[in-house]
């Protein structure tokens, strides 16, 4: 991957926009932690991120960029919007937003960076790939991804419904099975097992809204 | 590119058996959404287990066929001897471990239900379940056997996520001790995407390293590529930390006892048998592939991990008081017991064979008496569920003498003790270790064994020489836990007494090595 290293003076325009871009990422970075107001700290991620996929438009990864700018600003930075707007109703500068921890978080913040930055700059300091527009495109990605990553890319679909199907588990209250009894509105038996051996088969659906007591005598909740 | 791109060649023939349980999680998706509620258990178990069984008669009629030479799907899987070897092992654990999670009472009725709440006790009482498990058991299963099979880091960083998230989500649908289970299950979901994160990030810089994310031009590069040694240390480091994290090895186990007490039983075995074979079958494909040129750098470190998780594993043992608890970490001491294996990569083909094949032999008999105890595990109960304290099996050998029987059984071979399958696992790795001049390894194991039989037997001691108490547990064999216990039972003995079969399969299934 190394080719002919140019001279670092005078830089090319990219190299200018791609030194900029970064110091506007690093300051909103610095900004989003620091500042004292939540709605501002989550813009000042949009303009990060945003700085961010900047840096790959002139890297030519242009499809990065793209799902960058999609991704993270369009639906992640929404997303944090509104858990702000739903939970805390009046915003503007909130005193106790200091955690306890700061100092810690940032040694580690400041050590996991030294590790990093000399880890990629030991790696990379001599190396030098000659930027070719088109090469980060979404025709050149989508070939290899259907191409030489296919099987990878159709086992990561699985895995997306594995995910929805746990969501689903793990967050919808009205999986159960419709009681005759109960959707009649007639008291159960006072002495129902705990484990009813033969569910009987339920009708057309409408089974959360069941009303009537169960087995233990308890109002439901959503019914009563 | 105008447009066109030339289609990939996908060997469908060769990852039939994958195909086979992927498909047939889906259907099982199929069936959540559209057969009415008290059909789909009926529908959702005879359909797992022929999966499963389908899927194993591919694997051997693979096996018989020949085995291919070259990685199949462009690259990113490769089905050679040892990975179908590993690929049938799990199929037969994860068909036993179906048959455990078959039987009824488990699994939580209502996962969304605030624990203790009203709405919990009304899915109770209205005989709720929670069919979609086995779908999801499907999806895990299909996540381990791309693992050991991914002959590249994405392939397998997929496989990876694909095996862990379901397993996520199933640990904390055990139906008692719930706030435990949900406990283990954020625990591990936590844990387990920091060591995925690892993983990741080592393969990032590997592939800043070599250019390549592919196994064996990561290997070539370890000749060619000089002066970026830091991107390949830390990188290495990294993915080391992403595979130790999914084997449990010391010191990245604190997430296995936790998680193996909270989660349903049969699940616990799932992942003590199929995930660990699974995540071996991955860690020497990277070790021995990928970093195979890069041996002395990483053996060292290795038996450090070796000692640490045999000794961590044996000595924290003795101080549990959770049956689960404790089974969790002769779990993690077995790890360690099987790294040993792994350091003992010599410098020719023939010792590598061995040595491969003692790990594969091992696996096999490991995952059969694991998932045996963990049956045994299911059967004891109390009023409020599993009898998980000790105390509580106190005298069990007095009230259900078979029962009992059937445990010590298990739990020597976890020993090591001669005519049971754990001897065999463990004399053929020890010697593949000494053949390798890993004899000071070979002695901590031994003492560490040593240290674990200790409380092997306490267990066995108080089973059988304590008095029962006048409230003792009462013992519940469903049909499908007598079946697993039965084939456990078959598998420990057959494999002590009259090992060869095994042993001769997996060393034909090693003799090829991986594919490169």
């Amino acid at each position: 991957m190394t080719s002919q290293v140019p001279d670092l003076w005078p830089p090319s325009a990219q190299e200018v926009v791609f030194l900029l871009l970064g110091v506007v990422a690093l300051g909103s970075a610095l900004l989003v932690v620091t500042t004292r107001q939540l709605v501002h700290a989550a813009l000042w991620l949009v303009v990060c991120f945003g700085a961010l996929a900047g840096g790959y438009l002139v890297l030519t990864a242009e499809f990065v960029a793209w799902v960058q700018v999609l991704i993270y600003v369009g639906a992640i930075v929404v997303l944090l919007l509104f858990g702000i707007m739903l939970t805390r109703a009046p915003i503007g500068r909130s005193a106790g937003l200091d955690s306890g921890n700061r100092v810690t978080a940032a040694t580690v913040a400041v050590g996991t960076a030294a590790v990093l930055v000399t880890v990629v700059v030991q790696g990379f300091a001599t190396a030098y790939t000659p930027l070719e527009p088109g090469g980060g495109a979404a025709a050149t990605l989508g070939a290899s991804i259907f191409r030489s990553w296919v099987l990878p890319f159709e086992a990561l679909s699985v895995l997306l419904l594995a995910a929805l199907i746990g969501a689903i588990v793990l967050s919808r209250t009205d999986i159960r099975p419709a009681n005759p009894a109960a959707d009649a509105g007639g008291p159960a038996a006072p002495t129902t097992p705990p484990h009813p051996p033969d569910p009987a088969p339920p009708p057309a659906d409408g089974s959360g809204a069941t009303a009537g007591e169960t087995g233990s005598g308890r109002v439901s909740r959503d019914g009563g | 590119m105008n447009g066109t791109i030339p289609a990939p060649t996908i060997e469908y023939a060769l990852l039939a058996p994958m195909l086979v349980v992927f498909g047939a999680a889906i259907i099982g998706v199929l069936v959540e959404a559209f057969a009415p509620r008290y059909l789909r258990s009926a529908i959702h178990k005879p359909l797992t287990l022929l999966t499963l069984a389908g899927a194993f008669v591919i694997t051997i009629w693979q096996a018989r066929t020949g085995i291919p030479t070259t990685p199949s799907a462009m690259g990113a899987v490769a089905v050679d001897g040892p990975a179908l070897f590993i690929w049938g092992t799990i199929l037969v654990l994860a068909f036993v471990s179906v048959l455990l999670i078959n039987d009824e009472g488990h699994f939580v009725a209502s996962a969304a239900a605030v624990p203790g709440s009203a709405e919990e006790e009304r899915a109770l009482t209205e005989g709720a379940t929670h069919t979609e498990v086995y779908p999801l058991v499907l999806f895990a299963v299909g996540g381990m056997l791309l693992f050991p099979a991914a002959n590249d880091l994405l392939a397998m960083f997929v496989a990876l996520e694909v095996m862990s998230l379901p397993l996520y989500l199933l640990c904390g649908l055990a139906r008692r001790r719930r706030l435990l289970s949900q406990e283990a299950a954020v625990k591990y979901f936590l844990l387990g995407a920091f060591s995925s994160a690892f993983f990741l990030y080592g393969t990032a810089l590997l592939y800043g390293y070599a250019g390549s994310v592919d196994l064996a031009k990561i290997n070539t590069a370890l000749g060619s590529v000089g002066g970026q040694d830091t991107l390949l240390y830390i990188g290495v480091a990294m993915l080391g930390v992403g595979l130790l994290f999914k084997i449990g090895a010391a010191p990245f186990q604190a997430w296995k006892p936790d998680v193996y007490q909270g989660s349903p039983t049969p699940i616990t075995a799932l992942m003590a048998s199929g995930t660990l074979v699974a995540a071996f079958g991955a860690l020497l494909r990277v070790f021995w592939v990928a970093l195979g040129g890069l041996e002395w750098s990483w053996t060292p470190i290795m038996w450090g991990v070796a000692i640490l998780t045999m000794v961590v594993g044996a000595i924290l043992a003795i101080t549990q008081t959770d049956i689960k608890r404790m089974l969790a970490y002769s779990s993690i001491a077995h790890g360690g017991f099987l790294l040993i294996g792994v350091v003992a990569l010599g410098n020719n083909q023939q010792q590598n064979a061995s040595a491969l094949s003692a790990l594969l032999f091992y696996l096999v008999a490991y995952g059969f008496t694991t998932v045996g105890a963990f049956a045994v595990v299911t059967t004891v109960r109390d009023a409020g569920g599993e009898a998980w304290h000790l105390s509580r099996w106190a005298g069990l050998g007095k009230r259900r003498p078979l029962v009992a029987v059937v445990f010590s059984l298990f739990l020597l071979a976890f020993a090591g003790i001669p005519l049971t399958s754990g001897f065999f696992g463990k004399y053929a790795v020890f010697q593949a270790a000494v053949a390798a001049g890993a004899t000071p390894l070979v002695v901590v194991g031994v003492v560490s064994s040593a240290i674990a039989a200790f409380f092997y037997v306490r267990v066995i001691v108080l089973m059988f020489f304590s008095d029962p108490a006048a409230d003792g547990p009462s013992v519940v064999i469903p049909g499908g836990t007598w079946a697993v216990g039965a084939v456990a039972v078959l598998a420990t003995v057959v494999l002590g007494v009259f090992p060869q079969p095994v042993l001769d399969l997996a060393h034909t299934a090693a003799q090829s090595l991986f594919v490169r």
